[in-house]
């Protein structure tokens, strides 16, 4: 197995009274496809906004590459290299899908406090961007306005603009939620050739899709860590079918 | 890269200049008109900044007018009494000190977003407006005078005459002009990329990696040492400050120019001073009751111009072409 970058250890998120997240050990490893999946409510986005700064932990740490950056704020675990995509589809709507990524690139690249430079006149900053669209396939859309392309191809916009900020780690939320067969399709190969370079850590439904991508699956179960293994143990263990069908059998 | 973002823009902006470099000659001997011209210039700088911050930014301040009087009044506090002192070098003072106290307000003001930030920052302003008004140093109520308007030369060269009604013109001219270009410019910058995303969708731009609240900040300080500029050259042309200046009638009216010309327009701010003050004088002459008249065009405009002004020039303009 290839290095470990991301880590948790003994992460807790407590709403009140609600342990979302509780005492949750895991390691995510480079080069390599980790999906999360469990009922709903079982904490797997709660999970994903901790690891990316969104909420703060209320219990444990998160090692990236040996470094604690638990404190961090939210916007400093991007520049580390920790990118996530949403679960809604969230875009800059009103730009070309260009320049969604343009955004997104500026970022890595810097000079954002600039106000006299010309936001066309980077040519890296292009580049990067088209290298990004390419990656997803969207590079016919450059041009095009982001809320006039398809459901689709915003999901794929959304990891496109991930892709410019030049991460190391992938969080992805669902990003198949709400897509046709055909298009689940273009992000699983998409998602094949991402995992080759980076880490990914997926949240995802599609349970045919998760079988085919990961390399390892987690099983989460109200907050906590059921069971860590390769996909073809998962699929076996009684134990996951219980939590996932329940362990009444007259209803079926 | 054109300056100008739509072909509506381009045509107004350049009527705008070219008619308004003539009105002096136009109104060769009536100063009222020309003073009434400079003060609207003013005024279009003001809700320019506002513009700004509302219509570009997404932070609703009603308390704008803080730094429209402050700019009077940090004028009218440094300068001696009986004393000559250089246009130039006095502009620099009051936006200094002016975007060292927007910076500082910022802070404050720029950890709330929404109905929060309309409400603290009319409280600041308030403060502010109460602060002038009661203090017995500033003057009170009455504010203060400024008996010599200052000299304008540079390296000895002597070009500008404050006390004359066309020299003044021509400097709020320059002023709006270099306003717009620099507003413009930075909206194309690089940190206008990222005004843009803050301004769309804030919290995608954290996950991008950008600390929101510092560009917000920028944003800020550039807008309100520009209405601090405004005032500045609003109490140069009338030789004296006064609390009125900064009171939430002015700040709210602002917002309504914006909103008229339409927000985020950048140039709509012009169109927005423009046409509310015109209105503003037309029919205050004609009937005692203007404020009922007033009121009910605004919301007539407001209703059917969905853009404001601005949206409505852009259809003349490309109606036209088509």
């Amino acid at each position: 197995m290839s290095e470990c970058v991301l880590q948790a250890e003994n992460l807790s998120k407590h709403w009140g009274g609600l342990k979302a997240l509780h005492e949750f050990n895991i390691k995510f490893y480079d080069k390599s496809l980790h999906s999360i999946v469990g009922p709903n409510g079982a904490g797997k986005s709660t999970l994903l906004n901790i690891l990316c700064g969104t909420y703060p932990a209320t219990k444990g740490v998160i090692l990236y590459k040996g470094n604690n950056v638990t404190g961090l704020k939210s916007y400093q675990f991007c520049r580390k290299g920790i990118g996530r995509s949403f679960q809604k589809t969230n875009i800059f709507k009103a730009s070309t899908c260009l320049e969604n990524c343009c955004i997104a690139a500026q970022q890595r690249v810097g000079g954002s406090f600039n106000l006299f430079k010309s936001r066309q006149s980077s040519q890296f900053i292009k580049q990067i961007a088209s290298d990004a669209l390419a990656q997803v396939g969207l590079s016919g859309r450059a041009d095009t306005v982001a809320s006039a392309i398809s459901y689709g191809e915003q999901r794929q916009l959304e990891i496109a603009m991930v892709l410019a900020t030049d991460p190391q780690v992938l969080l992805l939320d669902e990003p198949m939620a709400g897509m046709g067969h055909e298009e689940s399709l273009t992000i699983i190969e998409l998602l094949k050739q991402l995992k080759q370079r980076y880490c990914i850590v997926l949240v995802e439904h599609d349970m045919d899709a998760v079988f085919e991508l990961s390399d390892l699956m987690t099983v989460m179960v109200d907050g906590q860590h059921l069971i860590t293994d390769v996909v073809d143990n998962i699929r076996a263990n009684p134990l996951v079918q219980e939590a996932y069908l329940g362990n009444d059998d007259e209803v079926f | 890269m054109s300056v100008f973002s739509t072909k509506a823009e381009k045509v107004f902006i350049l009527a705008f200049f070219f008619i308004a470099l003539g009105v002096p000659l136009f109104f060769n001997e009536n100063t009222f008109y020309v003073n009434k011209i400079s003060t609207m210039l003013i005024l279009s700088i003001f809700v320019m900044s506002l513009d700004y911050l509302v219509g570009k930014t997404g932070l609703i301040s009603l308390g704008h007018a803080m730094f429209y009087g402050l700019g009077g009044y940090l004028f009218a506090i440094m300068v001696p009494e009986y004393e000559e002192v250089n246009f130039w070098i006095y502009t620099f003072y009051v936006m200094a000190a002016s975007s060292v106290i927007a910076l500082i307000v910022g802070l404050i003001v720029l950890r709330t977003s929404g109905i929060y930030m309309i409400m603290i920052t009319l409280a600041l302003a308030q403060m502010t407006f109460y602060f002038f008004a009661d203090s017995t140093e500033y003057g009170g109520l009455d504010g203060l005078f400024i008996y010599l308007k200052p000299e304008t030369s540079i390296f000895g060269l002597n070009f500008l005459d404050l006390d004359n009604e066309t020299h003044f013109y021509y400097l709020c001219l320059l002023s709006l002009f270099n306003c717009y270009v620099f507003f413009k410019i930075t909206l194309q910058s690089r940190f206008g990329r990222v005004i843009d995303a803050v301004k769309e969708n804030p919290e995608r731009a954290t996950a991008l990696g950008y600390n929101i609240f510092h560009f917000r900040l920028v944003a800020y300080v550039l807008s309100s040492s520009l209405a601090a500029y405004a005032g500045y050259l609003f109490s140069l042309q009338y030789g004296f400050v006064n609390p009125t200046m900064m009171s939430w009638e002015v700040s709210a009216s602002a917002l309504v120019m914006a909103i008229l010309g339409g927000l985020g327009t950048v140039f709509g701010a012009i169109l927005g001073v423009f046409v509310y003050e015109s209105l503003h004088y037309g029919i205050e002459h004609m009937t005692q009751y203007w404020m009922f008249w007033m009121g009910s065009l605004i919301i007539v405009m407001v209703l059917t111009l969905k853009s404001g002004i601005a949206g409505l020039v852009e259809k003349l303009v490309t109606g036209k072409r088509k």
